[in-house]
């Protein structure tokens, strides 16, 4: 080893370093930047090393940093010469065996491959490894680095970041050579100001201009600094990049010295990234032994010498003056711009100072030219940022991307979308300083220009994403508590401001916020942004005035509802399965009054939660499924079987009347108040109940001849026994409900008619038109909507379908549709234009549909429905369709192609969703939206009329049994608080002792589930084919619930 | 070195300057009000207290006390939003610690309170924070009460900067900065002290007051101070 005094010296250095890099012997490399060691690289190496030697080996072993796919660690890329690079994931200590042994026979294990590089462009260098494995994808065609551009991590995962060698091997300090030798700084300087570079700290300043201050800056001494103090939530780009390649830095800096006139660099890094510390001080050590630092660089005039300074870990050490008062040994406070470091910087000499990132582009663009880098990016930021991509996406990592790519790209393409059921809400780009960006918005383009506008910044590049589990409001809570806890005090509005935001945000996820509150935050949050004396509380507000901005209504669910739909605010839920039940059902409380067997109190419980328990525990979507926390254990309590198990033994059997009598004993004295309730739906009847309930008079006009509405008339006896819903209603009934039937608002009785006879009127008529799909054909005989379809079938009258159906439609209400043919010895197919998973569907439904013969035909849209000279449907044509872009809903939208395919059938259901009838909603004179719905307050329900609420689907648009409920349940308590003046819901259902004491143990049992018919039996009929728990499952399945309710 | 004369619009008036002077020293020099706290005349500014902000050409807020003028520049000194600012910017001060005024030495000698009064600050919209603070009674002469303290360091400047002792200082960050003396002493086994008070007649609130008196009785020789600071020429 020995000083670089000229270029034989040089040249002579990179064969060598190149004999190391693409040795001739295999050459396996691990992994190991921080996120690898978490995840168990080091065993790997040691393994590795430990089968080496014992076995005498001829491998070249080598430990490199990280490739930046976090989510599949620890990566180990190994290299047979003549061959591509292949890179395997998810590598573990016990799988170094087998992949020696398979190294030895020249092969890959297949397992753990991911994939493969057989050239990489290392931007200073182009690296060619082999061509074959053709089984392999190219690294390039995962989605995970499809369009990354990788020129400030060039370098990463793929050279021993402690070894100088491998770094020159790559065409490192080429750039740093070519610079000293040209002699002429003022056109480097001209160089990177042509290259557009700004700062990617997150301000975006112009590099080129801020180091032109700097060299014209006379001194007898100038600093340039290197800002290291990366310390976001969420964000780790600067620490990957000195993990994995401190040599790129080192000579980014080297450069910006010599033509700015600086003898001396100093890199500030946060002490708590011990391991980039570590490699960095090697990487320092190792230039000066080659002459790369110190005296006389590369046998050049030029001195310049590095040195790095670990910073304690405070946030606001991140700004620039408070990063110079630490280097001074000053508490880090910022002072006051101007004068500016390149005025008065580091012990009042001339300074500059950039961010890691920044100074890793220094070489690529001096190497391959400012026209070279202004062709990546957008025309106002050219290059590329990296971006930490964390939170609720399937693959997580660092990704260099041309600025300018639309957020789009990175949550769905690269991230992969939410996890499986959920959907992606927002991003929250430039961490505490940055915002939240809804995913209404994610066509944006991440630039500095866009961010900004959208009350975001780019900052160092965190990327956050949530889901709907994330409570925007609880996010904003907590990086106002990270920039409070981090504020240096100096200035009024950053000290006392924050501290106050703190508290309003607090208050709010525990519901004690009030709308005052709320426009106070706002002022408040502005006047912090405006007045601040430094970026950290300039910026501080950001999270809180984006988060107002885009997710208000959260806000306001907080502040008047006092409900956090996310689950996350504690102090406003009971539970997480209560939260997530639109009726709001105490779950915890009727599990374990059944768990100590007090079966009567257990229905009195339920019922008074939920008035329909029998009919809503067989055809619920069971939200609380997916948030039950039992699921972190094995899988989610059977809440809804348990509570349908509750009710049928009841409804069902002699214990009805001792039961209703208890529960029409409840009731409170009359109101003198009369309601009317249009629609005996499950909004209408839950609204009845409660109402009756505390005492109003109560009359539901129903213009079908019985009640129950979608329960009654669409969805099939075998799903729903129509006795079941009989029970339910005469419960509903002995509490003193009058029904009218066939009595249908607008044409028996008008909407005036009501408004004087009654004090309240609730509009709960549902959605029972179906949507008209625009298709040739639908005119002919055979053609059927899904819900007169199911409706016929209720009523007992079967119409004819032929042998052959098929249904449009991935709904509840195809499904319904297809199994009900089948029962009527009809062979049905479900043509859908997505994939199965997206069905909206339950999924259980599916299932069962599948096993009783449903055939089902996914990515299929409809293309028209052929005819005979009958006008009788012979044949549905459907166009296949690919998966596109994705759309708002987080669904990659289906694309029609040219192939068609036809279908011979005699019948076609349309199930594309149900609408309200349109020429009720018009002519009620209620204002309306565009969809036809009805305007109502979201928190009282009220409709632009006065007196008259409204609720279920026909203000939300066809949904659910459940989510009608809850609105049912929701309008009576605000009609009563409207008519008494008074809150009396409080304490409705209440006046059970139960067990409020953590369970010792819980039942260790998987999840019951309820017994089925067998396809044959159920097809044949219309038997019920989910026969319900036991006695035993059900009691057993109460034990499993893990009492979240219970806190403290 | 000369300094070159130019001249700036306030409040749409020109005004002569001197470049190199700051905003807040020009405006005040031509008779404009513009409120303040943590400046005192002759120490060095820090722009903390955030009370003299102005908006520039119609725009951006600065701190008039540490933004030189330029030639062409135009100030706004007051406005509905920089009221409103300077309005919240003293309730925020007046929840942060114990401001009882009834109780105060300094009760009708106060800028905090005379501040609050000219702004119009009749009542805060913020939950104050009652923070459990001490009261150092160690020293033979004065008190410090860290209940009344802003933070505004004019303390920490003038011992520093025109007495050259530098007893006190800064500790803790944010919401739970304090000042303290050397090393987190009490104030009356503080060795570097001089006993010379300009501290407490630099402190604008009664968090630093003479020992002796009584309600509303101390009154601070502010000017005095600031014109020995002013004399001694330390300030930038």
């Amino acid at each position: 080893m020995s000083r670089i005094e000229d270029i034989g010296i040089f040249n002579a250095m990179r064969e060598e370093g190149l004999a190391k890099v693409l040795p001739a012997m295999p050459r396996i490399a691990v992994g190991m930047g921080t996120c690898g060691r978490g995840n168990g690289a080091e065993g790997v190496y040691q393994a590795l090393s430990h089968a080496i030697d014992r076995d005498g080996l001829d491998i070249r072993l080598a430990a490199v940093g990280c490739f930046g796919a976090c989510s599949e660690e620890p990566l180990v890329s190994v290299w047979l010469p003549g061959q591509p690079l292949v890179i395997l994931r998810r590598v573990q200590a016990s799988d170094v065996e087998r992949i020696l042994n398979d190294l030895s026979r020249g092969r890959i294990t297949p397992d753990l491959a991911w994939c493969k590089i057989e050239e990489w462009d290392h931007i200073t260098a182009h690296l060619r490894y082999g061509q074959g494995f053709p089984e392999l994808p190219l690294w390039s065609e995962l989605p995970f680095f499809s369009g990354q551009k990788k020129i400030v991590l060039r370098n990463c995962g793929l050279i021993a970041p402690d070894d100088i060698d491998e770094y020159i091997a790559v065409g490192g300090y080429q750039a740093l050579y070519k610079v000293l030798i040209d002699g002429k700084p003022e056109s480097v300087i001209e160089q990177i100001k042509a290259s557009k570079l700004r700062g990617r700290g997150g301000a975006g300043y112009a590099t080129g201009i801020k180091w032109e201050f700097l060299a014209k800056a006379k001194d007898d001494r100038k600093y340039i600094i290197c800002n290291a103090d990366e310390g976001d939530p969420g964000a780790y780009m600067n620490r990957n990049e000195i993990e994995s390649d401190p040599h790129g830095l080192l000579e980014g800096m080297i450069i910006g010295g010599y033509v700015t006139g600086a003898s001396q660099g100093i890199v500030y890094v946060r002490a708590e990234y011990p391991l980039a510390v570590h490699h960095l001080a090697r990487a320092i050590d190792q230039a000066r032994e080659y002459g790369i630092l110190g005296a006389n660089i590369l046998g050049r005039p030029f001195h310049f010498d590095i040195e790095m300074v670990e910073g304690a870990g405070a946030f606001v050490c991140g700004e620039e003056t408070a990063l110079i008062a630490s280097l001074e040994g000053f508490s880090g406070r910022p002072r006051p711009r101007p004068p500016y470091p390149a005025q008065k910087g580091l012990q009042g000499k001339p300074t500059n100072i950039n961010n890691v990132e920044t100074w890793y582009n220094i070489a690529p663009i001096v190497l391959k030219g400012p026209a070279w880098f202004t062709e990546i990016g957008s025309t106002k930021s050219a290059g590329t940022k990296v971006f930490s991509l964390v939170g609720k996406v399937q693959n997580t990592g660092l990704v260099e991307m041309p600025l300018g790519t639309p957020l789009t790209k990175f949550v769905y393409d690269i991230g992969g979308g939410a996890a499986a059921g959920r959907t992606v809400k927002a991003v929250q780009t430039g961490g505490p300083s940055g915002g939240c960006i809804p995913h209404e918005m994610f066509d944006t383009a991440v630039d500095y220009e866009t961010l900004a506008q959208l009350g975001s910044i780019m900052g160092s590049g965190g990327m956050v994403v949530m889901d709907e589990d994330n409570c925007m409001v609880d996010i904003a809570r907590y990086f106002i508590e990270f920039t409070h806890s981090e504020s240096c005090g100096k200035c009024v509005p950053c000290r006392v401001g924050l501290d106050q935001a703190l508290e309003i945000l607090n208050g709010f996820t525990k519901g004690t916020g009030t709308a005052a509150q709320l426009t106070l935050l706002n002022e408040l949050g502005r006047m912090i942004r405006d007045t601040s004396l430094c970026g950290l509380g300039q910026t501080a507000p950001n999270p809180v005035l984006t988060t107002m901005r885009h997710f208000r209504h959260e806000f306001d669910d907080h502040i008047i509802a006092k409900r956090c739909r996310a689950g996350v605010c504690h102090s406003l839920a009971l539970s997480p399965c209560e939260n997530s039940c639109p009726l709001h059902m105490n779950i915890p409380r009727f599990l374990d009054l059944l768990k100590e067997g007090r079966a009567d109190d257990a229905f009195e419980a339920v019922f008074l939660d939920n008035p329909l328990p029998a009919s809503t525990g067989r055809v619920c979507q069971h939200p609380c499924d997916d948030r039950c926390r039992r699921q972190t254990v094995d899988s989610p309590v059977n809440m809804r079987e348990v509570h349908r198990f509750i009710a049928d033994a009841v409804l069902l059997t002699d214990r009805f009347e001792p039961l209703a009598a208890r529960i029409a004993a409840r009731k409170k004295a009359p109101t003198g108040k009369s309601v009317a309730v249009v629609g005996a739906g499950p909004a209408g009847l839950t609204a009845a109940f409660y109402l009756a309930l505390v005492g109003h008079d109560v009359t539901v006009f129903e213009n079908k001849a019985e009640a129950g509405g979608m329960l009654r008339y669409a969805i099939p006896e075998y799903r729903l026994p129509k006795r079941v819903l009989a029970q339910e209603v005469e419960l509903i009934r002995r509490l003193g409900v009058k029904f009218q039937f066939g009595a249908g608002v607008g044409s028996a009785i008008t909407l005036n008619e009501l408004d004087e006879g009654f004090d309240a009127v609730f509009l709960a008529i549902g959605t029972w038109k179906e949507s008209w799909v625009n298709l040739p054909g639908t005119e002919l005989k055979g053609v059927l909507p899904a819900l007169p379809f199911l409706e016929s079938v209720a009523t007992g009258t079967n119409p004819a379908l032929g042998r052959k159906m098929t249904v449009i439609g991935g709904g509840n209400a195809a499904v319904d549709s297809a199994r009900t043919a089948v029962r009527m010895g009809v062979d049905a197919t479900i043509v859908y234009r997505r994939e199965r998973k997206d069905m909206p569907a339950i999924k259980e439904e599916v299932d069962a549909a599948e096993q009783e013969g449903v055939k089902f035909l996914f990515l299929a849209a409809p293309h028209r429905i052929v005819g005979d000279a009958r006008g009788n449907v012979r044949a549905l044509e459907i166009a296949k369709t690919r998966l596109g872009q994705y759309d708002s809903s987080g669904r990659r939208k289906p694309v029609v192609t040219a192939e068609i395919v036809r279908l011979d059938c005699d019948a076609v259901v349309l199930a594309v969703g149900e609408t309200v009838d349109l020429d009720f909603a018009r002519a009620s004179g209620l204002t309306l939206r565009e969809a036809g719905t009805f305007v109502v307050d979201r928190f009282t329900l009220e409709t632009s009329r006065p007196n008259f609420f409204a609720g279920g689907d026909a203000i939300s648009g066809a949904s659910n049994v459940s989510n009608a409920m809850g609105f049912g349940k929701k309008a009576a308590r605000k009609i009563d608080e409207r008519l008494m003046g008074a809150k009396r819901f409080a304490g409705l259902a209440g006046g059970f002792q139960y067990s409020m004491e953590p369970p010792e143990t819980t039942s260790t049992s998987p999840r019951h589930r309820s017994a089925e018919l067998k396809p044959a039996v159920r097809v044949a009929g219309e038997d019920e084919v989910m026969v319900g728990l036991t006695d035993a499952e059900a009691g057993d399945e109460s034990c499993r619930c893990l009492r979240c309710d219970i806190r403290g | 070195m000369a300094q070159k004369k130019i001249s700036i619009r306030i409040d749409g008036e020109l005004v002569p300057a001197l470049e190199g002077k700051t905003i807040l020293e020009v405006a005040r020099g031509a008779g404009r009000r513009i409120p303040s706290l943590c400046h005192m005349d002759g120490l060095k500014d820090v722009g903390a207290c955030r009370l003299c902000i102005v908006a520039l050409n119609g725009g951006r807020l600065v701190p008039a006390c540490t933004t030189p003028v330029q030639e062409g520049l135009a100030v706004t000194t007051n406005s509905p939003e920089i009221a409103a600012y300077r309005r919240m910017i003293v309730e925020l001060l007046l929840v942060e610690r114990n401001h009882v005024c009834s109780v105060c030495v300094s009760n009708g000698h106060c800028e905090l309170q005379s501040l609050a009064t000219s702004l119009g600050v009749t009542s805060v919209r913020f939950r104050y924070r009652y923070p459990s603070l001490p009261l150092d009674l160690s020293q033979e002469r004065f008190v410090l009460d860290h209940n009344r303290c802003i933070l505004c360091s004019r303390c920490i400047r003038v011992c520093a900067e025109v007495e050259g002792a530098h007893v006190w200082d800064m500790m803790g960050r944010g919401i739970h900065s304090r000042v303290i003396s050397e090393l987190d002493q009490p104030w009356g086994e503080a060795s570097t002290c001089t006993n010379c008070g300009k501290c407490v007649q630099a402190c604008p609130t009664g968090a630093m007051a003479e020992k002796g008196w009584a309600v509303e009785e101390m009154v601070k020789r502010t000017a005095q101070v600031a014109g020995a600071a002013v004399r001694k020429g330390v300030s930038l």
